[in-house]
């Protein structure tokens, strides 16, 4: 008699059959299988005609599901096609247009116990508080000091990570929102060590410049959806235009950035090191490690780039544009903490970094949802998945020219609401790297500027 | 532990070493000058505090060396938030304000709004400027510092150094003197999994499930924390595979206790400690009584199969070592694993196990030759475990007076121990004695477990004459002395030996007096 059981984030198999997934593991006299196989091996043993004793799962009970959940055409199609790939897929859809109704709606239909791995602790929250409005369900949460397993339960990619080994036969379906966090070389753990024969993946931005995207498709499936931002925008999202806004360094700032790049500049060009992609970059960080030198650039380079970012001038024409915008809800993003504060002090605007405690970034997003704080600062914490109320102007002050974070800045001011056009305007200081960043950022989405 | 960018490591020949910051005059410095700079600045804002530490960066010493100790040092401060009013509060009645007056885009009506704030809650301007962000973590005060010794800072930066790497491993190989029962309960607890072998000791793999499908760091973490109950052993070796992720290249990263202990923090060894009263009533009677047996709590593990058990205890004697395993109340699954385990074992193995156990279970082990069962009830009866072990050590006796009998000996030396002769042979001190009960070698007496040659008893008997004839009378201090002189310790059967009388005066020995009998 074969007999397969859980062990931690992995299968084990008794018995006198192999598997094509498995391999032999004489630590323990069995055969061990990827826990992400567990499909594929019953089914082997299904065709194969063998019986085996299947113990590998340790699901908490299904509770009742009050629905309310209605999909849109696009949502439904999206779904359909999931259904289609065998309940696996990733579905890539821009930020605002209900991803998460989506995933509800797949919980609700197969009735399954599911785990919802999310990036951040507010989506987190957000999740619970959609489940409990939608679903009519009480969420386990598996985080931080909190453990609880429910038949709908929230989790972030690192809880999962550490508790993949306790938890991975626990569930049927596995939703990953925000999917390409899954491909980095850690998380991609997860999808491995967890039973769950369905998978679900949700994405504004599929593609990752390291191409690690590419093995979700074993582990999540393919993307078997797609919907351009354009294709929704006016239909179900707002439209939206974008602005530029070029302004000067201070000739203070301009002699120090100036003269802090070319400390940089020289050492790149003495020891013949060309930075194209982020991969040389990184290469270049490593040698500061133990190159006194390159590190004495790299700092030079980062005083450089704070000057341009926190440019004087950047926040003289950031208080004409609060004025110029006075009646509507504005978002301030910027790359740097020091920054945020710096504005949140000078105009008394609420603030919302990773410092910022739970209870007050909620407080604060209720009231800019109702119109109570009509601005708000931000560095990148906001980037992804989180409900921010349809704010109609987006001023970016400094980015990282990554793609991801371009596209989903722009969707957070998408929220669909009747005759709104939403506006994102980017303050770049003229002549610094920070208008290579912005180009590339646009050369990438193809974006006419 | 630290975070992977402040990581510091030497790469040679395929091996890696953390650059361990070794007891300097420079390296006392570095760690002396960053406790000055905490002590100095209680009462101090964090971000003051860390200008100073990053002022002291590449100074002399490497960023991430004074980084690191700033953040051990972190971990030794209590940082607070001083503000007169709770700032969060405070942030919200300003976005209040904010929200009637409008967003201030000029200084005066910035001044304004906050002015207005101030006189609301009785504080001044400066007060509310100052509070606004006084929970930020750089904003906090630190108030309490609990000051290290430079070398117990870098102790501490050199175990975390070690621990950072460890982040990094894929497998970890070592072999300990101790600490058994905790080493393996936290590998049970960390997910891990281990296989064991003897080489020169018995050494222990430790990687993890899915380290059967690829290299993976995956249990690097648990392997960093394990490393501190390794070492809490005074001897260790470790040899770890470590994946430097920035060349995707193995590296072997070895160390062992006799080079590096002094180096790393050593965790406090946790006191013996016993699983229950039984085990602790019995250690504690057993070792009452002088048997000649050694007990030892939780010896080195005995492998059974790729497995191990801990024994409970174990007992030597005349280099006989029998373990000891309580079996008390266990789960049936637990007992049915732990036979399966005993099955496999190859040496000597005692079981006591509890009559109200399902002993038919265990009748699979009563035809093992290694294993051997003793029942109780209630409580564990030192009387069969003595009977027992008397059997064991009769055994062994036995043979090694037939082994004795079969040597050719002989004595050349005036005064031989019985311990030392049965050492110098390899066999136990009882089997020596018995021996030469029945085979006293000519030319020599026993007197107390020595052997002592005629020639050598009639030397000392001059010399006790001698004196005796001179002064007329010798104090047994005296002739106690001129013995030990001799090389023997037992002076008074030695007297008694050579038909000497002693006069005693009271019970004082020093008022005794040796004289010739008769």
């Amino acid at each position: 008699m074969l007999r397969l059981w859980f062990d931690k984030g992995t299968l084990l198999l008794k018995g006198e059959v192999g598997t094509p997934y498995g391999k032999w593991d004489p630590r323990v006299g069995c055969y061990r299988i990827k826990a992400y196989n567990y499909r594929d091996v019953l089914e082997y043993f299904a065709e194969s005609l063998l019986k085996v004793e299947d113990d590998a799962l340790s699901l908490p009970p299904i509770e009742q599901i009050k629905s309310n959940v209605a999909l849109r055409d696009y949502q439904n199609e999206a779904l359909d096609n999931w259904y289609r790939a065998r309940n696996r897929g990733i579905l890539v859809l821009p930020t605002a247009a209900g991803k998460t109704f989506i995933a509800l709606k797949a919980i609700e239909k197969l009735k399954v116990q599911t785990l919802i791995v999310v990036p951040t602790l507010d989506l987190i929250d957000q999740w619970r508080k959609r489940v409990k409005d939608c679903l009519n369900l009480e969420t386990g949460v598996v985080c931080g000091g909190e453990n609880t397993l429910r038949m709908v339960t929230v989790t972030t990619y690192d809880s999962a990570y550490i508790h993949a080994g306790q938890f991975g036969n626990k569930f049927m379906l596995l939703v990953f929102d925000e999917v390409h966090h899954l491909a980095s070389t850690g998380y991609i753990q997860i999808a491995e060590m967890f039973t769950a024969p369905y998978r679900m993946g949700l994405t504004a931005t599929y593609e990752r410049s390291d191409q690690r995207h590419s093995l979700l498709s074993q582990l999540v499936g393919d993307p078997v959806y797609s919907v351009d931002i354009k294709e929704l925008s006016g239909e179900h999202l707002s439209p939206y235009t974008y602005e530029k806004i070029l302004v000067e360094l201070t000739p203070q700032e301009q002699q120090i950035y100036e003269s802090q790049m070319r400390i940089f500049r020289s050492f790149l060009q003495q020891r013949k090191i060309t930075l194209r992609s982020p991969a040389d970059f990184q290469k270049f960080i490593m040698t500061t490690g133990r190159d006194p030198k390159a590190r004495e650039a790299l700092l030079a380079r980062n005083r450089a780039v704070k000057v341009a970012v926190n440019s004087e001038t950047k926040l003289n024409l950031l208080a004409e544009k609060l004025e110029e915008y006075k009646n509507q809800k504005i978002l301030i993003f910027t790359l740097f903490n020091d920054l945020v504060y710096t504005i949140s002090l000078r105009f008394l605007i609420p603030a919302i970094t990773y410092q910022t405690p739970r209870e007050e970034r909620r407080e604060i997003l209720s009231n800019f949802g109702k119109g109570k704080y009509p601005v708000v600062v931000t560095s990148q914490v906001l980037d992804e998945g989180l409900d921010v109320p349809d704010a109609s102007v987006g001023l970016v002050l400094g980015g990282t020219g990554s793609n991801r974070e371009y596209v989903q800045r722009l969707g957070r001011l998408l929220r669909k609401k009747e005759g709104k056009t939403a506006q994102l305007i980017e303050i770049i200081s003229k002549e610094t790297m920070e208008v290579a960043t912005s180009r590339r950022r646009h050369q990438k989405t193809g974006e006419a500027t | 532990m630290f975070p992977s960018n402040l990581l510091s490591v030497w790469k040679r020949k395929g091996e890696i070493l953390p650059r361990y910051a070794k007891p300097s005059s420079s390296n006392d410095e570095a760690a002396n000058t960053l406790i000055d700079v905490y002590k100095a600045r209680i009462g101090e804002k964090k971000k003051v505090l860390k200008t100073v530490v990053t002022e002291l960066e590449d100074k002399g010493h490497e960023y991430r060396f004074v980084r690191a100790l700033s953040l051990l040092l972190d971990r030794k401060s209590t940082f607070v938030c001083h503000s007169k009013i709770d700032p969060i509060d405070l942030r919200r009645k300003i976005f209040q304000v904010t929200e009637n007056l409008g967003i201030p885009t000029t200084s005066e009506k910035r001044q304004k709004i906050l002015t207005t704030v101030a006189s609301e809650i009785t504080l001044t301007k400066e007060d509310v400027e100052e509070s606004f962000y006084s929970d930020l973590e750089s904003e906090l005060v630190l108030e309490k510092f609990t000051e290290p010794s430079a070398s117990e800072l870098l102790e501490e930066y050199n175990l975390g150094l070690t621990q950072t790497l460890l982040f990094d491993a894929t497998e970890l190989n070592f072999t300990t003197s101790g600490n058994w029962q905790e080493i393996f309960r936290a590998i049970k607890k960390f997910g891990l999994i281990y296989e064991v072998c003897n080489d020169h000791g018995l050494w222990v793999k430790i990687d993890g499930p899915g380290s059967l499908f690829k290299l993976t760091r995956r249990y690097g973490v648990g392997m960093a924390k394990l490393l501190p109950i390794i070492i809490a052993n005074p001897d260790w070796k470790i040899n770890a595979k470590v994946l430097w992720k920035f060349t995707n290249e193995i590296y072997d990263f070895k160390i062992e206790s006799q080079k590096y202990a002094s180096l790393l923090k050593r965790p406090r060894l946790p006191s013996v400690i016993y699983d229950s009263s039984v085990e602790l009533d019995f250690a504690s009677q057993f070792q009452a009584l002088t048997t000649g047996w050694i007990l030892k709590r939780e010896p080195e593990p005995v492998t059974a199969g790729k497995n191990v058990i801990i024994p409970d205890f174990s007992l030597e004697k005349a280099g006989i070592k029998i373990y000891l395993e309580i079996v008390g109340f266990w789960t049936e699954e637990y007992l049915l694993r732990k036979i399966e385990k005993l099955k496999q074992v190859e040496v000597k193995m005692l079981l006591l196990v509890n009559e109200s156990l399902a002993c038919e279970k265990l009748s699979a082990l009563e035809k093992r030759p290694h294993i051997d069962i003793i029942y109780y009830h209630k409580k564990i009866p030192l009387g069969p475990i003595l009977r027992y072990l008397e059997a064991k050590f009769e055994e062994v006796k036995f043979k090694e007076i037939a082994l004795l009998e079969s040597l050719p000996i002989k004595f050349t030396e005036p005064i031989v121990s019985f311990r030392e002769f049965a050492d110098r042979i390899g066999v136990s001190t009882e089997a020596a004695r018995a021996f030469l009960a029945s085979n006293l070698p000519s030319g020599y007496i026993a007197i107390a477990d020595t052997l002592i040659s005629n020639k050598k008893l009639l030397q000392i008997d001059a010399k006790i004459r001698e004196n005796i004839s001179r002064s007329g009378k010798l104090p047994l201090k005296e002739a106690a002395k001129i013995i030990a002189e001799e090389g023997v310790d037992d002076s008074a059967n030695v007297l008694a030996a050579l038909s000497y009388k002693i006069r005693w005066r009271g019970i004082d020995s020093d008022q005794a007096i040796v004289e010739p009998s008769r």
